[in-house]
């Protein structure tokens, strides 16, 4: 996993001396420099967005930042790529994800004690298969199918509809079956 | 009158707005509103190129307390004061003084609302966690209140503006309180949400923002600021006012008393906010 230091992307952008993530002139600097650097990574690449020596982020920075790059992730404008978020503490948890919430979006955020869990919007199911996939690291269709005990084209789908979401990668396929992977 | 307040605000801005001289000579008590409240009404009259006069407070105390507050620096630039030498405050500058969370600071651009999110992250362990009791989540919440009441300012307003924040005891409810105050004097809640629904007033514009989260902007990210504002002042059961144009509205606790709802009132542009949040009750 490549890593961005928020603070440091902070610092260099806005050259004021906050640790904080406000407003939402601060949170397009960050997002844009976040973009640029992006560009530069290969497909298949999970970028870690760490903040972990940051302080405060209010809900504009939230969505500038974090929901605006999901959604343009999902839509496909940044390539094969994954994001996901290290080094949060309970206060910017929550105040991402009610930016994240607001657009149906979902991302697998990591505690700084190294917990991980999904922030935002996902049904059951998909957390499910998600759950699944993260216990066995890599899952195929048919094996969610056979310990799940569903058809195989709803467990192709669950993943299929994870991936699309860019909570897994896809991996194989070329002849072979499809195998998706936690990030 | 004897006090500035969000209460005589209605009564103070039809005198003050018509007279040549603003007399605060008897002036016993003035809060963070009715600071950045004669703040503002300087900023209007500086529009039409004129600099009204302040006749100053008799009282030391409250001398020394708009001192600390820092609020002769701004309002040296829209009014003369009367007598011109202020005297210097007795007790510990502004900064040093613990009831202080935030002397009045304008709000013109983005970094501004940094400076004030840092200034209040510094003193939030003094007042909010020794006073208001607040834990790490509840400041956070605070902060983020006042991060995005004050970015309106610098996103819709399409002026300058300010916010002063204070802590107070409240001998009525026998809590601590803090008490801060947003203002600007730009194009209000009607004008900025005109471009994208039909109002039937400023009432209904200023219930659109603060019930339902709407915004300007289409972007579905967008209007979360105000509505999570409420949510904040709901949970820690304080009160919310704002007023714009020529209407009020407040949200009130069950500690509290006033009107809900205000209509018809003097027009004063841009947005006037008050919010105060008490002390958390121990048990």
């Amino acid at each position: 996993m490549l890593t961005y230091n928020l603070y440091s992307i902070l610092k260099e952008e806005l050259k004021n001396g906050s640790n904080n993530l406000v407003t939402r002139p601060t949170g397009q600097a960050v997002r844009e420099r976040i973009e640029r650097d992006m560009e530069q990574t290969p497909e298949g690449s999970v970028i870690g967005l760490d903040f972990s020596t940051v302080g405060v982020i209010d809900y504009s920075c939230s969505d500038e930042i974090v929901a605006k790059l999901l959604s343009r992730l999902l839509a496909g404008e940044y390539g094969e790529k994954y994001l996901m978020l290290t080094g949060m503490n309970d206060n910017q948890r929550e105040n991402i994800e009610v930016a994240l919430e607001r657009k149906d979006l979902a991302i697998i955020a990591e505690t700084r004690e190294g917990t991980r869990a999904v922030l935002g919007n996902l049904n059951k199911y998909l957390r499910d298969t998600l759950e699944f996939v993260i216990g066995r690291k890599k899952a195929t269709a048919r094996e969610l199918s056979e310990a799940a005990k569903i058809e195989a084209n709803t467990s192709g789908t669950r993943l299929l509809n994870l991936y699309k979401k860019r909570l897994v990668r896809r991996i194989g396929g070329d002849g072979s079956l499809w195998a998706y992977e936690a990030l | 009158m004897i006090q500035l307040t969000e209460e005589t605000f209605e009564k103070t801005l039809q005198f003050f707005i018509r007279s040549d001289q603003i007399d605060l000579s008897d002036v016993s008590f003035i809060d963070p509103y009715g600071m950045v409240g004669l703040l503002e009404i300087g900023e209007l009259c500086m529009l039409e190129d004129i600099k009204k006069t302040i006749l100053l407070p008799r009282s030391a105390e409250v001398l020394r307390y708009l001192e600390r507050m820092d609020f002769f620096a701004s309002a040296r630039r829209s009014f003369s004061l009367e007598p011109m030498h202020v005297p210097s405050p007795a007790s510990p500058g502004k900064a040093g003084d613990s009831d202080v969370l935030l002397e009045i600071t304008p709000i013109e651009r983005a970094n501004d609302i940094h400076y004030i999110v840092g200034k209040v992250e510094e003193r939030a362990q003094a007042i909010l966690a020794k006073h208001l009791r607040y834990d790490s989540r509840a400041i956070n919440g605070f902060i983020v209140a006042l991060s995005e009441i004050c970015q309106n300012i610098v996103e819709h307003s399409e002026n300058k503006g300010f916010v002063g924040i204070q802590k107070y005891r409240f001998p009525g409810l026998g809590k601590n309180i803090v008490k801060i105050a947003v203002m600007d004097a730009g194009i209000g809640f009607r004008r900025s949400l005109s471009t994208r629904f039909k109002l039937a007033g400023d009432l209904d514009a200023i219930e659109k923002a603060l019930l339902h989260g709407a915004s300007r902007h289409e972007d579905e990210g967008r209007g979360h600021g105000l509505a999570a504002v409420r949510r904040f002042v709901e949970q820690w059961q304080g009160r919310i006012s704002i007023r714009s144009g020529t209407a009020k509205l407040s949200l009130i606790p069950k500690w509290a008393r006033g009107r809900e709802r205000e209509p018809r009132l003097t027009n004063f542009p841009g947005s006037q906010i008050n919010i105060i949040l008490p002390e958390v009750s121990s048990t």
